[in-house]
């Protein structure tokens, strides 16, 4: 049984994942605190989606352990993994995975439904995030006439939802022009200041020198070099 | 997972095609490859599809055609004539081949009538029998086909006409032995069947000569003879030349015709309805699942389009991708429906008197089935495949889907209730995807009502002809007793009609004795031959059949069956004129009964005293006590009087067994073909939907959520389906079994639903649903999610 320490949220060690022939990750090995902002760079194809589908539990890894918010992923079922996700991790994807079918406000409350909290009490909640995030007079929208930013909010809103103790970010500006991607940017920050621990995939050194404290680069499916950032105010 | 792999022109295809037919083949063959479980399912449907139809319209030519093809087969005989052995000669009559209008002929052959006392157990060798002295079963004209044994070779040997060849041989049929007085005992060496029933059993012409034949026979096949009046003037220009009163009888083939229709008549409607439902099952389920791999190709769609497929391409790619199952599945549906052809027709037509009449596909069925499906195929891709011809890229991308995303809510409302509703939410989230997507509901709808429509409809059938089939068996014993008649060299009775009756009445067992006799009448203004049935004593067990008005019970009250009325345009309560030997009786139609020969009518002992005073009964119906020996009875009757024969009615269970076969193949066939319907919708839901559900699964559904989910909706679609679709069957139950025309159905057997017989119907509808949900449901619940949420 592995030791974690308190403060660390995420723990992994040697972790392989292998499609085939292809190593996705070849011996990754990462720390990251309660309350810290790391960012995840590299080329593409480095591995980076799949290293955070394996802290997320999307996905298992070949070899190696993960460790998020003190339960050894490893040692749990998918049921066990859904619970865990619905618990501790709340996700931003590059296109959003809204669900075109629910307006804005019911996709938010989603989560909480799931864990069997109340449509009503659900609704409010949702409506006060969306409200924090400043699109609740979108609330009934649905997802297909919403602008890109305006998409991304409502996902962030979502994982915000069961006040996850983790927030994994896979190029949640990938799609978003700049100005979006600078409100998402700041949204991002933001929540990050009030303690929000977060894991940020991208391409966007902007993004990464704003958002995040730690950097850390994969190369091959390795981690090729990790560094303390300045945060560019 | 890459969306599409190699699919498009960038891969190289296109330089030497340029954007031909390289790519789209290359196109549609990764399409086929990448959804194999939808490809397997469309070839499956296609496959169950085909065979349907193929039994439905083998089904359907051999309830139409059979005795016309048999009857072709083996150039029967338009006309069998017999002659006056005394009044010409043989040679004259060989003449007669070479007539104007005559196309081929055959004879003389002589013939005599012997009676044939009860020796054996077989029916076909008792009674007065025509025996033919023929050489050979072939020949230009009436070609007889053989069955078992072997033909006639020697005198002695003997060979027995089959009425219906469909029966199985009974053990020790051939070599038993004939007796008759005054005959040398005859050996059956072979069993045949002619359609032209031109002998009732054939000997050598030695052995027929030794009989003291009383005529010769003649068979003929004219130019033309497709009325009686073709048959007549054939008949007219063959005996031109010979004496007058050479020719004492001719039997046309329409004659026969008739009477082979009759007895199938009955069954033709129940077959054509199985036919006709399975024919539009079948093609219904082919298009839902066809378009529906059309339909959701919508974001494929999109990136053909994007990386420069032409319209017509992006449909020629569609066209081929369905094309490759479907070619599979109508091959293997013809070939498996050619197998099974044999079995299934058999037992439809197990009741029929079929003579040697091949119940088997002709090969037209398989030239259809191999030409018309890939036409309902490519009809039900296009429809699909042209809309996507005019969808613009940018939204078939963007939304994910053939412009299915919704951009105002769809079902808003519903939606919004259900999501707030105390439900939990993969249910209220399941229960609200149906109206998310009306078109694909409907379609999932189509296959459910249509699924259960069927069963119902089916299981309504099926009772309704076994209640049927239950009523024209008697349920108690019974015993049938025909007097000898000295005409066909039968011991005539000792006693006369009443002291037989009073006999009858008093051997154990009996409790309702029926005296009868048929007497061949004419109904003035009809042209068509009619017979009554003159009862007396108890009412027969007929009596119980009666389905409108009540069984004749005075003078001139005569009750007749559907056939009987429709055929001359009379109803119950209409008046009618019986006519005999110059004597005229007023007859009143009081009754109706269920199902009966065109030709009988039935009426009282007092309307036989005006019209025929002295005649005596012939025939006796006697019921017995319920679990009394019939067996027993028969003895009795026999060890009585010399001059009666008794024998045992048999329940005739065939048209039953019939029935219930026949229903239970279709709805066997349909119910597959429907479930693999729901099973392909769900299959294309869950495609679709793969991107919603991987979301789902992030923020924490668990695998068993997923599958309620998915089970719920499709669950939802299943009540509603059994909601509609159990009435559906109900009416168009009620719509055939008001509508057959030869059978009139009492209420009571077209009212047979009831709360357990509507639990399969009822239970199909979700049935259908859930199996089809359930696999593609768990998978879906498995699915990994890591990889679709990234791609798709
Ligand atoms: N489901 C899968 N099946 C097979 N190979 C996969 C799968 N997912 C990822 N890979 C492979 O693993 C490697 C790493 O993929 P990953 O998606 O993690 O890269 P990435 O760093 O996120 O790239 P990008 O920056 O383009 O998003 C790639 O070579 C990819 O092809
Ligand atoms: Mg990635």
């Amino acid at each position: 049984m592995l030791r974690v320490s308190q403060e660390d949220i995420v723990r992994l060690d040697g972790v392989r994942k292998h499609y085939g022939e292809t190593a996705a990750l070849d011996g990754v090995s990462l720390r990251i605190g309660a309350g810290e902002a790391v960012a995840v760079m590299g080329p593409s194809g480095c591995g980076k989606s799949t290293l955070l589908n394996m802290i997320a539990g999307l996905d298992r890894p070949t070899g190696g352990t993960v460790v998020v918010a003190g339960e050894d992923l490893g040692r749990l079922d998918e049921t066990g993994l859904a619970l865990f996700r619905r618990r501790h991790i709340g996700m931003i994807f590059q296109f959003f995975n809204l669900i075109d079918d629910l307006p804005a406000l019911d996709n938010v409350a989603l989560p909480a439904q799931l864990t069997g909290v109340p449509a009503r009490q659900a609704r409010r909640r949702a409506l006060e995030l969306l409200d924090e995030l400043g699109i609740a007079g979108r609330k009934d929208a649905y997802p297909a006439v919403l602008s890109g930013g305006e998409r991304q909010r409502v996902a962030v809103a979502r994982a915000l939802m069961n006040r996850p103790a983790l927030l994994l970010a896979d190029e949640p500006t990938g799609a978003l022009d700049s100005r979006f991607g600078e409100q998402v940017m700041d949204l991002l920050i933001d929540l990050n200041q009030i303690g929000q621990t977060l894991l940020i995939v991208t391409h966007d050194p902007q993004l990464a020198t704003r958002c995040a404290g730690r950097l850390v680069e994969l190369a091959d499916g390795r981690v090729a070099r990790e560094s303390a950032l300045e945060r560019a105010e | 997972m890459n969306s599409w792999p190699n699919t498009g022109p960038g891969t190289g295809v296109g330089t030497r095609w340029g954007m031909g037919m390289g790519a789209v083949w290359r196109a549609a063959r990764a399409a086929v490859l990448r959804r194999r479980l939808q490809t397997v399912v469309t070839g499956l449907v296609v496959l169950c599809g085909t065979t349907t139809i193929m039994l439905t319209l083998g089904l359907l030519d051999a309830a139409t055609t059979p005795f016309d093809r048999a009857f072709d087969e083996q150039r029967g005989a338009h006309a069998v004539a017999s002659f006056d052995i005394a009044k010409v000669s043989k040679e004259a009559l060989a003449a007669t081949a070479r007539r104007p209008g005559v196309e081929a002929a055959a004879g003389p052959f002589e013939q005599v009538v012997v009676s044939f006392p009860r020796t054996t157990d077989i029916p076909e060798a008792e009674g007065p029998l025509k025996l033919v002295g023929r050489a050979d079963p072939g020949g230009p004209v009436d070609r007889v086909h053989p069955l078992h044994g072997r033909w006639a070779r020697a005198p002695g040997e003997i060979v027995l006409n089959l009425r219906d060849a469909g029966r199985p041989l009974r053990p020790g049929m051939l070599g038993s032995r004939l007796l008759a007085p005054g005959v040398p005992p005859l050996t059956v060496v072979g069993l045949a069947a002619g359609m032209s029933q031109s002998a009732d059993a054939w000997v050598t012409p030695a052995q027929a000569a030794a009989l003291r034949p009383s005529g010769v026979q003649m068979l003929y096949r004219f130019d033309s003879a497709s009325t009686e009046q073709d048959v007549r003037a054939g008949l007219d220009s063959v005996t031109a030349e010979l004496p007058g009163g050479a020719l004492s009888v001719a039997q046309s083939h329409l004659e026969l015709r008739r009477a082979f229709s009759a007895s199938a008549d009955a069954y033709l409607p129940f077959m054509t309805l199985f036919g006709v439902l399975g024919l539009l099952v079948a093609v219904l389920m082919v298009a839902n699942v066809v378009s529906g791999a059309v339909v959701s190709g919508g974001r494929h769609i999109g990136v053909l389009k994007a990386v420069g497929f032409t319209p017509s391409q992006v449909v020629a790619v569609y066209l081929t991708m369905v094309s490759v199952p479907a070619a599979a599945g109508c091959v293997t549906g013809t070939l498996l429906g050619n197998v099974l052809a044999g079995p299934v027709l058999n037992t439809a037509f197990q009741g029929v008197e079929s003579g040697s009449a091949g119940i088997g596909i002709s090969p037209w069925v398989s030239v259809v089935c191999l030409a018309g499906m890939p036409l309902v195929v490519a009809a039900a891709a296009l429809v699909p495949a042209l809309r996507a011809h005019r969808l613009p890229a940018a939204r078939a991308l963007s939304a994910g889907g053939a412009g299915s995303a919704p951009l105002r809510g769809r079902g808003l409302g519903v939606q919004r209730l259900l999501g707030g509703s105390r439900l939990p939410r993969p249910v209220s989230l399941g229960l609200g995807q149906p109206f998310a997507r009306p078109g694909r509901t409907a379609m999932t709808m189509a296959a459910v009502v249509l699924g259960v429509v069927t069963v119902t409809l089916t299981t309504g059938l099926t009772s309704t002809m076994i209640a049927f089939a239950e009523a024209e068996a008697s349920p108690v014993p019974q015993v049938g007793v025909r007097a000898g008649r000295p005409v066909f060299q039968q011991t005539a009775p000792k006693l006369d009609d009443a002291r037989i009756e009073a006999l009858l009445r008093s051997l154990p067992g009996a409790t309702h004795v029926t005296a009868k006799v048929f007497v061949d009448v004419h109904l003035s203004g009809h042209a068509q031959r009619s017979a009554v049935n003159f009862q007396r004593g108890d009412p027969s067990a007929l009596a119980s059949q009666v389905v409108e008005g009540r069984w004749p019970a005075g003078p001139g009250e005569v009750a007749a069956p559907p056939s009987f009325l429709v055929q001359r345009g009379l109803a119950v309560g209409d008046r009618i004129t019986l006519e005999l030997d110059g004597r005229r009786v007023p007859a009143l139609i009081v009754g109706q009964i269920m199902s009966g020969d065109p030709r009988f009518l039935w009426s009282t002992w007092a309307t036989l005293t005006a019209l025929a005073p002295g005649t005596g009964a012939d025939h006796y119906e006697v019921r017995l006590a319920a679990g009394a020996d019939a067996d027993a009875y028969a003895a009795a009757v026999r060890a009585a009087g010399p001059g009666l024969h008794p024998s045992i009615v048999r329940p005739d269970t065939r048209a039953a067994a019939t029935v219930v076969g026949v229903a239970s193949v279709f709805t066997t066939l349909l119910i597959v073909v429907a479930s693999l319907g729901v099973f392909n919708t769900v299959l294309l839901n869950t495609r679709e939907r793969r991107r919603d559900l991987g979301m789902l699964k992030s923020i924490g559904m668990t695998p068993r959520q997923v599958t309620i989910m998915m089970v719920t909706s499709m669950a939802a679609l299943g009540v509603a389906g059994g909601l509609i679709g159990i009435p559906g069957g109900m009416a168009a139950h009620r719509l055939i079994v008001d509508n057959v025309g030869v059978v009139v159905f009492p209420e009571s057997m077209k009212d047979i639903w009831d709360a357990p017989l509507l639990v399969l119907p009822a239970l199909s509808g979700v049935l259908i649903a859930v199996l089809g949900a359930l696999v593609p449901a768990r998978s879906a619940a498995r699915l990994t999610i890591a990889a679709v949420l990234h791609n798709e």
